[in-house]
């Protein structure tokens, strides 16, 4: 998940992210975007998660860490 | 696992698609949604929304169907006298009583010797319809069956839902299914998991919700879209992961059955939902983006169980009845349900697009 950053701080259109920020947040954040990451979470890592866990994964650390808990 | 089914010696002879003349084009309705005009054309460009056609009010489908009947009747591509089934997959009848097939019967004056049936099925309806279609041609006393994917769910949506309008289109397609000489085998694939039944659904309506002043309340919900019981609702995420975990499975089953592989088909012609979820599908199953053509939705919008009829015209067109294709079908969705064919298509009579 060395990329898992870089990865969403292109979905959400800003130049980098840091794991503590909100998901909510971030101008872009809506449920395009929402849809965006669990496309991501779905080609690149496998897992499936909905747009209702995600909205409670409420950082990009718990996006993450949601990500690795479902590999 | 899927249920399968397998046939010879049946074909689909011709396609006509109906669609409604009038257009509407995704800017003309960005300001009926609750979100800035960079965010709707973000939207559109993932989505690959553009246009999609729509019906007048008070046009129902039986008047589209019929249209399309007719055409071919006074094109001399079909007799009624060989007409011994029509098999109607909406989910926009005109009445809950009688079925809306009958009253296309009726229409037509065709005779008494003709079984008439509703399919109350939605994305996959074109795979379920033709699979019922193949069934019935086992029987001796069926000649032609025609396959009808009839919906306009424009008037089901509301227009102040960015993740449902945009995307939905109107659209009566008629597939002729008949015998053929050709004995290669026909391959089916089907499943159901009832569990996601409410993935897409209008709540209202029916008999366990019927119409009220209440019902037809628009309320918003927590990505700003604003809807009533009455309108369709989609669990858009709910249905981007069902899409991606069960179909690509189901289309490796269907080829192994088939005896073919993913390079020896022509072309995927897939329902389409919107360009998004279907180029990443193309993306998992690995088919290149050239064989499974995702421009209904940009074009015509997406009407349910007619897509797939609609891409075959659209995207085929003349060459389908010069040459000969190895194809590949898929329909997922509503029900939820999921399932796809496998067989040559070609040297057809007809078809094409007209306007209504």
């Amino acid at each position: 998940m060395e990329q898992f950053l870089e990865q969403m701080a292109e979905i959400l259109e800003v130049e980098s992210v840091n794991p503590s920020d909100e998901l909510e947040s971030f101008d872009a954040w809506d449920s395009l975007t929402q849809l965006s990451i669990i496309a991501l979470a779905s080609e690149n890592y496998d897992v499936t998660i909905s747009a209702l866990e995600l909205k409670s994964a409420k950082t990009i650390e718990g996006v993450k860490k949601m990500i690795e808990s479902k590999k | 696992m899927s249920l399968k089914f397998s046939f010879t010696n049946k074909t689909i002879s011709g396609v006509l698609t109906v669609l409604p003349k009038r257009v509407v084009t995704f800017e003309e309705e960005m300001d009926n949604y609750n979100f800035s005009t960079a965010k709707s054309m973000k939207l559109k460009l993932a989505m690959g929304y553009n246009k999609h056609h729509i019906v007048e009010d008070g046009t129902n489908i039986s008047e589209m169907c019929v249209f399309g009947i007719n055409h071919l009747i006074d094109e001399g591509l079909l007799s009624k006298d060989d007409i011994s089934a029509i098999i109607l997959v909406t989910q926009s009848p005109e009445h809950f009583m009688p079925p809306t097939s009958n009253i296309i019967h009726g229409q037509l004056e065709l005779g008494s010797d003709v079984i008439c049936m509703d399919i109350n099925q939605g994305c996959a309806g074109f795979i379920v319809g033709l699979i019922q279609a193949y069934m019935l041609l086992e029987q001796t006393a069926i000649k032609k069956v025609l396959l009808l994917n009839a919906d306009i769910l424009s008037r089901k949506v509301s227009k102040r839902d960015r993740n449902s309008n945009p995307l939905i289109g109107d659209a009566a397609c008629i597939s002729i299914v008949e015998r053929s000489a050709n004995t290669e085998s026909i391959h089916a694939v089907l499943n159901v998991d009832g569990k996601g039944a409410y993935v897409l659904q209008i709540p209202a309506g029916g008999f366990k919700i019927p119409c009220t002043p209440e019902t037809s309340i628009m309320q918003e919900d927590s990505n700003g879209n604003f809807r009533s019981l009455e309108n369709l609702v989609m669990k858009g995420d709910d249905v981007f992961n069902f899409v991606q975990t069960e179909v690509p499975p189901m289309i490796s089953e269907l080829l192994e059955i088939s005896g073919k592989t993913v390079d020896t088909i022509d072309y995927y012609l897939f329902h389409q939902p919107n360009k998004f979820m279907l180029n990443k599908l193309a993306d998992k199953i690995g088919v290149p983006r050239e064989k499974m053509p995702s421009n209904i939705v940009e074009n015509f919008g997406n009407a349910s169980g007619a897509s797939i009829p609609t891409n075959i015209s659209y995207n085929l067109g003349d060459r389908a009845c010069e040459n000969t294709y190895e194809v590949c079908f898929a329909g997922f969705g509503v029900g939820l349900t999921w399932g796809g064919i496998q067989q040559r298509l070609g040297k057809m009579k007809f078809n094409k697009i007209i306007y209504i």
